[in-house]
């Protein structure tokens, strides 16, 4: 039987060896993967598809110099996140600064404020404040940050996994996952102490 | 780091499987107090609400119009050329050059044609 590296190391090797066909392989097993990851980096969806769709020429591209040290996928995602970062930089757009964050994770409150007065069961308004709370902190934290609670908790990536993807070492990707559940939590703690039916 | 933020990012380890075994009796030890157990929640909290988030989908006909692009680039590269040569990195220096929302759609050319 084989794993899932090496069923995508044969099709690498096909590729290398001319099979363009194998590749398409590869794209429709890890299209939504990469839209997944990349839309949590690129905001806008067509931006995001176009990042997607770059990430997957320049891999294309860069194929016949993969040796498969590492997995596919882990290789993948780096030239995915590196393609996003390009793209950010060349639209004048760049990460959040942690002032940014406060400010922005400042506004999200604002919304959760207007939605504590939807009119429904208070339970789902509670889910629905926190995942609205939980995105817009995600989406206010420093893009090193926000990429390895992505590839963490999204995409389920080992500390090792994550430290190929993001050029670090291991414990620079702890820290990380550590400071962004520590900002996201904090934004969260407003909502989690003092209940919908309580606030009123 | 304080002791206490010390001991929250051991539940973050924890939480994701990846506390040295060294350091889970502390890190368990830490979850029977109010912080530590408070910041297990919030953390799984976090992430289930990651998780039920839908990403958006690509649009229809995404894996078409890359297999054209492909094509296209292929006939335009001289062989053994260009690519990038990054070894992995993603990254070759330079801007992306990724295409402008809307301009793939102008340049599709015979899938078939690699």
């Amino acid at each position: 039987m084989t794993t899932e590296r090496e069923s995508d190391q044969l099709l690498v090797e096909r590729v290398q060896a001319g099979d363009q066909k194998a590749f398409d392989l590869l794209v429709s097993k890890y299209q939504r993967r990469l839209m997944r990851l990349v839309s949590r980096l690129v905001h806008d969806p067509a931006e995001a598809e176009d990042v997607v769709q770059e990430t997957f020429i320049k891999a294309y591209r860069a194929l016949r110099h993969f040796r498969g040290d590492s997995a596919f996928y882990t290789w993948l995602y780096r030239i995915g996140i590196n393609t996003a970062k390009n793209y950010l930089v060349t639209q004048g757009r760049r990460a959040p600064t942690s002032t940014e964050t406060d400010a922005e994770g400042a506004e999200g409150f604002d919304d959760a404020d207007s939605l504590r007065d939807i009119n429904t069961p208070e339970s789902m308004l509670a889910s629905k404040q926190i995942a609205h709370t939980v995105n817009a902190a995600m989406e206010a934290l420093p893009l090193e940050l926000r990429t390895a609670i992505v590839l963490r908790e999204i995409e389920g990536l080992s500390y090792e996994e994550i430290s190929e993807v993001m050029a670090c070492p291991i414990g620079t990707v702890r820290s990380r996952i550590f400071r962004a559940r520590e900002v996201i939590a904090d934004k969260l703690r407003p909502l989690l102490e003092f209940p919908v039916d309580k606030r009123r | 780091m304080d002791t206490n933020e010390t001991l929250r990012a051991h539940i973050s380890a924890l939480v994701d499987g990846e506390l040295p075994q060294a350091d889970v009796e502390l890190a368990l030890a830490a979850l029977q107090e109010k912080d530590g157990k408070q910041a297990w929640d919030r953390y799984h909290l976090i992430r289930d609400a990651l998780r039920a988030t839908p990403a958006p989908d690509l649009s229809p006909g995404f894996a078409e119009r890359l297999a054209a692009r492909l094509a296209q680039s292929q006939s335009q590269v001289p062989s053994g050329g260009a690519g990038t040569d990054d070894g992995g990195t993603g990254d070759s220096g330079s801007a992306t050059g990724v295409a402008a929302p809307g301009s793939l759609t102008a340049s599709l050319a015979n899938p078939g044609a690699a």
